[in-house]
Formats: C-alpha cells, structure tokens, sequence
C-alpha cells in the first residue's frame, strides 16, 4: 500500500520536475549554448521517461482510475510524512543534476548543496562567481526558489486529481505554522488558489522590476526568488549589483508580501475583509519589522548613512532577513553590532505561517510571547483561568504545548547544527548564524559567511549536514525526523 | 435648538397641571382587557398569568398535564384548557381567533417555537412570545442588531412568527444589570436619534441645589428637561414648582450636545462605577453580567460610547467559579475579565485576591441557597453592595434578612418581561428608572387610540405620565413637545410613567 502511494509521489514529483526543466532548457536552446542545453535535456528526457514508466506499472497494478483513487482512504500518517520527505530529497537530488553536468558546480556535494538550498529556498550559494554562469543555469536556480517556495507537493495535489483527500495530508506535511486548514472545501481547489496567487504575484513583480530597468531575465529570476523568498541572485552583489532604487523598493514591498500568509490575499479577494482585520500574525509582522527597521534605520544614521539612504537600506535588509529571503543590498556583515544583531534576531522569528518564508514563524512567537503575558498573570492570580487569543479566538491549550515544543526541536536542530559547524572548523559566530541561517532557510549568515561571501569554501561533510538541516527547517522539522525514524522500516517491508 | 425645547418643557412642566383638564374620554377607560392565551402551566406560566389577571387581562392557560392544570385552576381565576399547546385546534378553543397575545411557556424550546408558528400560520395578527432556554436559538433571532436588514427593517418575518423570545438567563442578568444600575451613577438611557436620559445626583452646593424647576433655566443659564426626580427612595413626576434638593437624583433628557453640560450642572462628578465588581458564578446569567459590565466601561455604543471618555476609569471585573471548565468558558467568552477558579467560601482564597474589598459582589450560581449564603457571607466579609440571584420573589425577605442589598429572582424577572412587552402592541422600549418606581417607555401612537390626533394638554393624567419626547411617524429626530403638540397616528412617543400604568398605555394604544 505505503509502497504504491510512494511510488505515485515519486512519479509526480520527477514528473514535475522534468517539466519544470523545459524553461531553462528552452532558454539554453536559443542562446545557442548546447552544454547547458544538454545537461538539461539529459534529465529532462530521463525524468519524463521514468515518471512515464513506473506510471505505467502503476496504472496496471492498480488498473484503478481517478476516481476510484480519490475515493481511496487517505494514506496512514506516517506514509504520507514519510513520502513528502522522501519527495523533497528527490527533488533536490534531481534538481542537482544539470547543475553538476553542465559543469557550473564543481563537485557533488556542491550541487547537491546548491539545490538543496534552491528548494528549500534558503538561497545560501557555493558559487564565488554567479556572473560567469550560463543564463539558463541562474533561470533553474531561482526556478528551484519558486518551486520549493510555495511547494513542490502543493503544485503536485493542484495539478493531479489523483490523491483526492490524501492530498490534504502531504499538503499538510509540507505547509508551514501551527495549525493547518483548507480555504476551500476542496484540498485540490485550495492548492490551485494558493499557485494561481503565487503567479499573479510573480509576474506582477517582474513587470514591476521590468519598469525598474532590469532586463527580462533579471526581472523574472528576482521574481521567482524573491516570492519564494529564496535569495539565489543573477548578480555577485545580489541587489546591490543594479544600483536602483526603485527595484529595492519594488523587492522590499514583494518580500513583505511573500512574508504574509497567502490566506490573507484569498480573504482579501474573496471579500471576507473581517478576517483580515481580526488576523493577530500580519498585524504582528508589520509592528515587528517597523520596530526593527527603526533601529537598524537608527544604527546606520548613527554610523553616518544620510537619513533617507538608512532607511532604504535598513527597510530592504529587514525585509530580507524576516522573510527569510537573503537577498543584499549591502553587505550588513559589516554593519554595527546593533544592526547585525537585530538581523540576527530576526533570523529566529521568520514570516508567517502559511507563507513561503521559513524561521520559527510569528504566530508562534505571537502565542509563546502571550502564554509568557499569562504566566505573568499566573504568578499574580494563582487561581486564575486565562487564554490566550489569536485573531481574537481563543486557542486551545494543547497548542500552546505543541508550539513550546515546535520551538525547542527548532531550536536543538539549530544548535546541534550550529555544533556541526564549529566541530568543521567554522568560528563561533560563523558557525551558529550559519545553523540558523541554514535551519531558518535565510541563507546569508554574519561574519566571514555574510551576504557577500559564499558557502563554496566548507568542507563537504558540513555542506551534507546543512543540506539536512535545510530541508528540516523548510519542511518544520518532523517531517524529517518522522522520514529518519520510519525510513529504515519502509525499506524493510518494501523488500520483504 | 435645545433651549427652545427647554423652555417649551419648563413650561408645559410647570403649566399642565393647571391648563390641562382630564377628558371624559380619558376618564372612562376600560382597564387591562386584553386576551392572552398561556400555553404551559409552570411556575412562569401561573405567575403570569396571575399576574395578567390582577390587571384585568382575560387568560385562557393551556396545558397538557392533567395535574398541572389541577394546580393551575386552584391557584388562578382563569379558564384552563388541558390540551396540547402545539395543536392549531386546541389553541382556535382557546380562543386565538380574538386573541391580542400567545405566550408559549413550557419546557420545551421546540415546543414554544413550533407552538408560535402554529398560531402564526393560522392567525399572524396575534402578538407571540416564546420561552427559549437555549441561548443559539435567542442571540440572532432576538437581538434586533444581530438581525438582517430585511428584518430590522420590517420586510420579513419573524423567525417561527416569535415577535419577541425571551430567555430566561438574559432576563435575569438584565434585572441583575438594572438593580446595579441604581449605584452604578451616571446611568444613560439610550434612545433613537442621539438623544437619552442621563440619571444625575444633584451636590450638596451645586447650581442646581434649592432650584425650583420652573426657574431652573434663568438661573443655570442652561436649559433642562427633567424626566422623574427621586428623593430620600420616593420617586415623583417633577412639575414646574419641584424644587430640587441636593441628593436628589434626577433623570434628564440629553442629546449628543449636551450631555457633558449637563453632567457638569450636577455639581459634582456622579458616585463613580464601581473600581472592582466580583461575579460569583461563570454560567450564563454571570457571564452576562461581566460581558455588560465590561461593555459599559466605556467601550459601548453611541451615547454610552461618548461617556465613556468623560467618566473612564479603569474598571476591574473578576468571575469567580469553582467549576473548571466553567471558568475556561467563561475565560473564552470574556476576554476583558479576570476568571477566577476558586470557591467562595474559601477565605484565604478570597483575601488573597482582594475579593473581600471589592465595591460590589454578584452571587449568580444556579443554586439560590448558595447564592443567598454567599453574598452574606461576602457582605460580612466587608464588600460594600452584594446582589444575589434566587429562583424567585418568595426569597426577598430572606434575602433583607441576611443584609443582602440587592435580590433579584430569577422566575418573576421572566414575568416581569413577559408583561413588559404584553402591555402594548405598539410599545417599542421599556426601561425601569428610580429602583421600578418608573419606567421610559417608548411606544407609538396608534390609530383610533385617545391620543391620536389631538393636542397633548387634553391627554394628560396628572402623575401617571409625561411625554418626554416625540416623533413623526416614519421617523425623523426627535423633539420636545408642549401642550399643543399634536400626536398623528403612528407618531413614536417617549414618556415617563409609572411601572405598567394601564391608563397611560390605554391613552396611547386602541380602546
């Protein structure tokens, strides 16, 4: 049974990938520039044929339809989780191979590395020179941003009827926060709004940063990076490198929004603005990144930047560093401490939940920080019964637990990572901004691994490990640790 | 604007008594002669209708157990049908072809709702009220802002053909609510059109002090329009020769100018809401209490709102009960409240969070015993003012006894409502002012009634009513009307009068 619903994500997802190639591929092509056509196409063609043949095995087995598939139970828990991690590792994988034939990444580890934090949009890169690469390569790299942003899983239940109800807990094996729901009475249908938003925003940010002056290609990369809030850049100095203002305002603006749960934009268009208006995590976002921007703004005026270029500067990097995308628009590794640290802070809280940003993620700091509040109380009133509310609902009390516990595995997964980091030789600060940035999918870390150095130069067994933690931080942490703790079995039960 | 209306006030005040003759036609009024049907013989269903009765109403009581009409026909002189209320035959024998109301008291919600939409299937003219227990089935249906537009605006039905449902632990936190209100100074009547009753305690010292009302305006240099005067607990209809004393309270007419002057005129800042009000009990009844007095700390609506930013203090409300998951109920529904779990009899519990000094204390658990007990055990305790819920009347004297200021049953607060809305068809708003000495009660003038039509001086009945305000019919802002004033059919009035005055409703509604 777990078997076949494996064998069908697999599927679905190589499939998805393979087709996914068909745009840088088609780019290679009319530049004319056949190594990276081919490392595209070679894929392309094997992934296609591969979906296409175990499909086919499948279809006979089953010798089901649709129909009959989506009135199937849905899959155990356990097997659902288990095939959405093992989807993410295969993905990433896949989305590694035309980076290492076309011969941009040197080794392996750095491809697999460079996809790795592609689809887990952290954005971190190995590569020293992102300039000297083929057009069509930087087209997948922030294509993988896109992808993995709002979910390769969630693309795959919006496309393919097949999974039915099932849909809903892969889904929800990969969507981020707390509490999981379905905007529509169908699984399917919310995964098709989610994507149908997810492109409107896209291409509305790169005609944006078309007007901006920046060429097609550009446009379209920094787009799919910045809603996915990836990071990855077509330039050495990210941003920076296209001295315009205008397109920092435009990628400030579409990083908050991509920092937003994307139910806030349904609401929005499905005219049901009094949700919008009670919502406790946007309100929390929006004071948390003006407070931060002030004193960053306050930091660099301090330092001697002119007002107006501090807050353009302090507005970009906050936004940046909230929505986890990376993106640079100076080097803020050599800020003052202040503003580093409070970027450093902000690595922690994330965007909010439902939103293609990673970190912890407001609501749950929203609710800790008012079960602290409650304590507080507690300690007042010994006697007293008190909820904590958010969007002016009272939560149950087993989330408050669940999310104590979110934010501790959160963070030993952190500084377990960040204990990698130093055992490989990394120094202190190095090593755990790195092991958030890394678990928190941000990208950029401080010190010597800032926004303007790489990751190329870590030793491959530390590029292994922050593989691993981005894909447990991109898919908040169980997903993993439930892959590592059931995998050995599945393999046991497939072969028996 | 507001002084001509003053003035004309001042002067009809002072002037009627003399001008105004009573009519003949006013005079021999029949009393109370409407025909109710009961359905249900309970405890409500007997004391309404002993109630309905006393006044001169016609009652036909309907029940199904043959037992409880036994009671029923002892205890109340009225005809008893021993039938199924929910049956459009037994109610026709009883009389619904010329009734004026159906009242649907059993013990079942589903029975009360489907009996009323019997009756209004049949006949929808007859006014119906209906019990219900359940509070999903009363907040949308009764709540008149919780209701569609097409319904507040008159274009649909009712729900079930209900004109108006009642539910018991609203009532009762309403007379709960009312019986605070007396302490809790600065209460403002709200009306339609800006306009309300502001209840004022005249100083010691203060410019209305030993001001007879007739002079009032030359010697404040404001214009007043005074509704009731109440001194030492006697409540009375002011003239133009009442002369204000101080510790008078007195209730006045405001508008969204005036008020502040108004408050300012008193002399002194009202007695001030209470800092620190405990609700004993987290059920419905508690829970409404806390939900209005959090309300009224300044984040009501309209008038109350415009107050609120001139007597806002920060105002503690705490919710006591000893069920857990009661308290978590009530922790949900009331976010300004502190919720308490704990029981009211522990005393280190109570030190510890300063219930023992709180201004006023709430005992509304289901149990009356406990009630009873624990409001005067806090009284002794040293709370300044307590107020218990009881199941009914028969516990007030018990309630004087153990120094309980307030005791407010549960069952009469029912009738009470019940007969409130029974006492006119066209009565929109009654609200009691003065400890129930007086009501506000806002009804229209209906066609064919005494008052349609003619001027105000020949309606009048000295000390059983004043018309504050009125208004053309279809709407429109209010105003202050004189002796001349003349009332069209269907024209709203608000008056001052003594509770369930049936002379006074008679001037207004058909003979």
């Amino acid at each position: 049974m777990s078997a076949i619903l494996f064998a069908r994500v697999f599927v679905c997802v190589c499939a998805l990938a393979s087709v996914s190639l068909a745009l840088p591929l088609a780019v290679a092509a009319y530049d004319g520039d056949w190594r990276a056509a081919a490392a595209f196409a070679a894929p392309f063609a094997v992934g296609l044929a591969a979906a296409a043949a175990i499909g086919v095995r499948i279809s006979r087995k089953r010798s089901g339809n649709h129909d009959r598939a989506a009135a199937a139970p849905p899959p155990v828990p356990g097997d659902a989780i288990a095939a959405v991690g093992v989807a993410w590792i295969a993905v990433c994988l896949f989305g590694a191979i035309p980076l290492r034939v076309c011969g941009a990444l040197p080794s392996i580890a750095d491809a697999v590395f460079e996809s790795v934090s592609g689809f887990t949009t952290t954005g971190a890169t190995v590569l020293a020179d992102v300039e000297s690469l083929p057009r069509a390569v930087n087209l997948w790299r922030c294509e993988t941003h896109w992808l993995g942003g709002m979910g390769v899983i969630a693309l795959v239940v919006a496309l393919v009827p097949m999974f039915g109800i099932g849909g809903f807990r892969l889904m929800n094996a990969e969507s981020t926060g707390p509490e999981k729901g379905k905007l529509t009475a169908r699984i399917a249908d919310t995964a098709k709004v989610l994507w149908t938003l997810y492109v409107a925003l896209t291409a509305a940010q790169t005609a944006l940063l078309r007007l901006c002056g920046m060429g097609w290609t550009d446009a379209l990369c920094h787009a799919f990076s910045t809603l996915g809030t990836g990071g990855f850049s077509t330039r050495n100095a990210s941003i920076a490198a296209f001295a315009s203002p205008a397109a920092e305002w435009v990628c400030t603006a579409f990083m908050f929004a991509a920092a937003l749960n994307f139910a806030v934009y349904y609401r929005l268009l499905a005219r049901r603005g009094e949700g919008v208006r009670a919502a406790t995590e946007p309100k929390a976002l929006a004071l948390l990144y003006c407070c931060a921007t002030a004193l960053v703004a306050a930091a660099l005026a301090h330092g001697g930047e002119t007002a107006g270029r501090s807050v353009r500067l302090a507005a970009f990097q906050v936004a940046s560093i909230l929505s986890t995308t990376g993106f640079a628009s100076a080097d803020f590794a050599t800020w003052a401490p202040v503003a580093q640290a409070t970027l450093f802070a902000l690595m922690l809280v994330g965007g909010c939940s439902g939103s293609t940003a990673g970190g912890v993620k407001v609501v749950r700091w929203t609710i800790l920080a008012r079960q602290a509040g409650v304590e507080v109380q507690r300690m007042l009133h010994p006697r007293g019964v008190y909820s904590v509310r958010i969007d002016g609902v009272p939560v149950h009390e087993g989330l408050v637990v669940r999310v104590g516990a979110f934010v501790f595995a959160y963070l030993a997964l952190s500084c377990v990572t960040a204990l990698a980091g130093a055992a490989a030789g990394l120094p202190p600060l190095e090593a755990v901004t790195a092991a958030f940035s890394m678990v928190g999918n941000v990208g950029p870390a401080l010190g010597s691994l800032g926004p303007t150095a790489n990751f190329g130069a870590l030793p491959a067994a530390l590029k292994l490990w922050y593989c691993f933690a981005m894909l447990a931080g991109r898919l908040e942490i169980y997903t993993m640790l439930i892959l590592l703790l059931r995998l050995p079995r599945c393999i046991v039960r497939a072969n028996a | 604007m507001a002084d001509a209306r003053a003035v004309a006030k001042a002067d009809f005040a002072g002037g009627f008594r003399k001008r105004s003759r009573i009519s003949p036609q006013c005079l021999d009024l029949k009393l109370h002669d409407m025909k109710t049907i009961v359905v249900g013989a309970g405890f409500t269903g007997i004391q309404l209708s002993r109630s309905l009765v006393a006044s001169g109403a016609e009652v036909v009581l309907v029940e199904n157990d043959s037992a409880r009409a036994a009671v029923a026909r002892e205890q109340v002189d009225c005809a008893v049908v021993e039938a199924d209320g929910n049956n459009p035959a037994t109610l026709e024998s009883a009389g619904l072809a010329d009734a004026d109301a159906l009242v649907a008291l059993t013990d079942d919600d589903e029975v009360n709702l489907i009996t009323c939409a019997l009756a209004d299937a049949v006949r929808p003219s007859v006014k119906k009220l209906a019990r219900v227990r359940n509070y999903a089935y009363y907040e949308r249906t009764a709540r008149p802002e919780l209701a569609s537009a097409a319904r507040r605006a008159g274009h649909s039905r009712p729900v079930f053909g209900v004109d108006r449902m009642l539910n018991p632990d609203v009532e009762a936190a309403a007379a709960i609510c009312r019986a605070m209100e007396y302490g809790l100074v600065g209460n403002v009547i709200d009306l339609d059109g800006g306009h309300g009753i502001a209840e004022l305690a005249v100083a010691p010292g203060g410019r209305l002090d030993g001001v007879a009302l007739r002079n009032a305006a030359e010697r404040t240099g404001r214009r007043m329009l005074v509704a009731f005067v109440s001194r030492a607990g006697e409540a009375m209809l002011p003239d133009g020769s009442t002369t204000l004393q101080a510790g008078d309270r007195i209730g006045v007419v405001v508008d969204a100018g005036n008020r502040d002057e108004m408050f300012a005129l008193a002399g002194a800042a009202p007695e001030g809401l209470p800092r620190r009000a405990a609700v004993f009990g987290a059920g419905l009844v508690g829970r409404f209490v806390a939900k209005r007095l959090l309300a009224d700390g300044g984040q009501g609506e309209g008038l109350r709102a415009l107050f609120g930013s001139t007597r806002r203090r920060r105002r503690e409300i705490v919710v006591v009960d000893a069920d857990p998951a009661r308290c978590r109920e009530a922790a949900n529904a009331l976010p300004g409240a502190r919720v308490l779990c704990g029981d009211v009899t522990e005393e280190a519990f109570l030190h510890d969070e300063g219930l023992d000094a709180c201004d006023i204390a709430v005992t509304a658990t289901s149990d009356t015993e406990r009630n009873l007990v624990a409001a005067a055990y806090l009284k002794g305790l040293g709370v300044a003012r307590t107020v218990a819920l009881t199941a009914s009347a028969s516990f007030d004297e018990i309630a004087r006894k153990l120094g309980i200021d307030v005791a407010v049953p549960l069952r009469d607060s029912v009738v009470d409502a019940i007969a409130g809305h029974l006492r006119g068809r066209s009565v929109h708003s009654v609200h009691s002012v003065c400890n129930r000495s007086f009501e506000i009660v806002e009804c229209d003038v209906e066609p064919g009634s005494p008052a349609a039509d003619r001027p105000l001086s020949e309606l009048s009945l000295p000390g059983d009513f004043l018309a504050l305000l009125t208004r053309a019919p279809g709407g429109g802002p209010f105003a202050v009307p004189d002796g001349s004033t003349i009332l069209a059919p269907g024209a709203r009035v608000v008056l001052v009068m003594r509770p369930g005055s049936p002379r006074a409703m008679r001037v207004f509604s058909k003979p």
